[in-house]
């Protein structure tokens, strides 16, 4: 589990790896549904059906991400992103292989702001933030810069269960890239709030990459990946199926999308 | 450069518990940070909040009461004493249960986006209990004194039996937390349980007015021998039979063990099962 309060040293040399990962495959069980009672699973047991199921993830996955590049990652729903993610950020370790990590992470998975519903902004900040490693001192330090960044300062006192989903993105994406952590990964977070925040984060995203930061962006926004983006992955079905400069993956990305099936994919490696 | 973090597949399912420890202590302000922001959104930050957080128990005490009035047809002074201890010991860990079970299912936002010791999240709503549970003790010591009951060393003896009740309460939050992932309508099913604990237990009757036929439960229900350790120190004045001490220790021990294993066992799914 990585600490955002080990390494705020921010002295990466651009090309340092960052990020470490060999022969990685992830495994993990889950239910068929969503919401599994122990009423459900008697009933099932009884009638014999399957009640859960195993999915590979990602599979023989290996990968070094260096500092001051920006790596985009892109695939179909499924394809293992948000896993591999987790995995980086050591929220789902591996079943098998390696993740070394060079810095501090942080990460914006799922909007991981608003911890509970009832609480305040505030409340909320603060224990995300200590849960993720930080000291009270450090997150008091960035306390103002967070709600600024997410313009919410009138609002920060009131439960979040009265907030909208875009002051949600808005308080999340403040938080993760306020921090100032070597390695930011961010999962689908950059199309949520308003044009203007949207702009608001682009900008910080960009200006980040010009400190020698490590980033990971995962978006279905194409045209984001390749303007923001040094470098491209391409996953499929757990599988890394292309690497390599952002106009190009991006390119046999969309064309997959639109045939369906490509000889990178159906070859079998 | 050396790595500052590395992650490689768990062994025997379990996560490497020396680098697990030192995170969790390393985390530790989140479960007092936790415990005052979940004890402010109850409203017991207030006065009448932490009126009503004394009120609550003592109001269930005396309903209790009327009715063994009305069962019994007698009642003394030292009865009501024993039976306002014991429920609010009881509720002691009835709260960390009700809570504990909830922990990880209600923290998914948390537990899907930061890496951290996931038995955090059950250890804080046990200390939110506990935090819930002291202002009782100012209760208790009142009535000891309207009631005129005897004030003796033994009385010392409340705190490692405090103690004891804590650990057994986080150790049913960590339990009830990791199964409540796996089936949702734990939370439901835990009224009954924790009613069917109470009537099992000696609350609304003291210890020797059990039968024969019954004293296997004082073997079976882990909270015998610690109600009645309470009742003997808090009530009469007097020590605790070792014995009582020992087998409480033991079941909370082992069920201290168990649960945390269970929990630990399983946290790695927590984040694909929530």
């Amino acid at each position: 589990m990585s600490s955002l309060s080990a390494s705020n040293l921010n002295s990466h040399n651009r090309g340092e790896v960052a990020v470490s990962i060999k022969d990685l495959n992830v495994v993990y069980k889950t239910t068929l549904e969503k919401r599994p009672t122990l009423k459900n699973r008697l009933l099932q047991f009884s009638s014999g059906k399957k009640q859960t199921r195993i999915v590979n993830a990602v599979q023989d996955f290996n990968l070094d991400i260096s500092y001051g590049s920006v790596l985009g990652v892109v695939g179909a729903n499924g394809a293992g992103k948000s896993t591999l993610m987790r995995s980086i950020s050591g929220i789902l370790p591996p079943t098998t292989g390696r993740i070394e990590l060079y810095g501090s992470v942080s990460t914006l998975l799922a909007l991981g702001v608003g911890f509970s519903q009832e609480m305040t902004g505030r409340d909320n900040v603060i224990l995300g933030g200590l849960a993720a490693g930080l000291s009270r001192a450090e997150i008091d330090n960035k306390f103002d810069e967070i709600i600024d960044f997410a313009e919410l300062r009138e609002v920060i006192d009131a439960p979040m269960r009265t907030y909208s989903s875009g002051m949600y993105a808005r308080l999340a994406f403040a938080v993760a890239v306020t921090v100032e952590p070597d390695i930011l990964i961010i999962d689908e977070a950059l199309s949520t709030g308003d044009a203007h925040f949207k702009m608001k984060s682009l900008n910080r995203v960009k200006d980040l990459r010009g400190h020698n930061r490590a980033l990971i962006l995962v978006s279905h926004a194409l045209a984001t990946i390749e303007e923001v983006c040094n470098e491209v992955i391409w996953l499929n079905k757990g599988k890394l199926i292309q690497k390599g400069d952002p106009v190009s993956v991006v390119a046999a990305y969309k064309k997959f999308l639109e045939v369906g099936s490509s000889p990178m994919i159906d070859e079998d490696v | 450069m050396s790595a500052i973090d590395v992650y490689e597949p768990f062994h025997r399912g379990l996560p490497p518990l020396k680098k697990y420890a030192k995170q969790l202590f390393g985390r530790r302000a989140f479960i007092s940070e936790f415990a005052k922001s979940e004890l402010r959104r109850q409203n017991f930050g207030s006065p009448l909040g932490q009126i009503w957080l004394v009120l609550n128990p003592l109001l269930l005490s005396a309903v209790y009461f009327l009715l063994i009035i009305i069962i019994s047809g007698q009642t003394d002074s030292a009865r009501y004493a024993h039976l306002t201890a014991g429920l609010f010991v009881f509720y002691l860990i009835t709260n960390s249960i009700t809570a504990g079970a909830k922990s990880i299912t209600a923290g998914g936002r948390l537990i899907l986006n930061s890496a951290f010791p996931r038995i955090m999240l059950p250890i804080a709503a046990s200390v939110v209990a506990l935090f819930k549970f002291i202002p009782t003790l100012i209760v208790l010591f009142a009535i000891h004194l309207i009631l005129g009951l005897p004030i003796t060393y033994a009385l010392f003896w409340a705190i490692p039996l405090i103690f004891i009740f804590y650990m057994f309460s986080l150790a049913c939050a960590i339990l009830f937390s990791c199964i409540n992932v796996y089936f949702r309508d734990t939370q439901n099913l835990l009224p009954y349980l924790t009613r069917t604990l109470l009537y099992l237990s000696p609350v609304l009757y003291e210890s020797s007015a059990l039968t024969e036929k019954l004293s296997i439960l004082k073997t079976i229900n882990p909270l015998y021998p610690m109600l009645d350790s309470w009742s003997r120190v808090m009530v009469k004045g007097e020590l605790p039979f070792a014995t009582d001490v020992f087998q409480s220790l033991i079941w909370t021990l082992a069920l201290l063990a168990i649960s945390s294993y269970l929990f630990l066992s399983r946290e790695r799914e927590f984040a694909v099962r929530i």
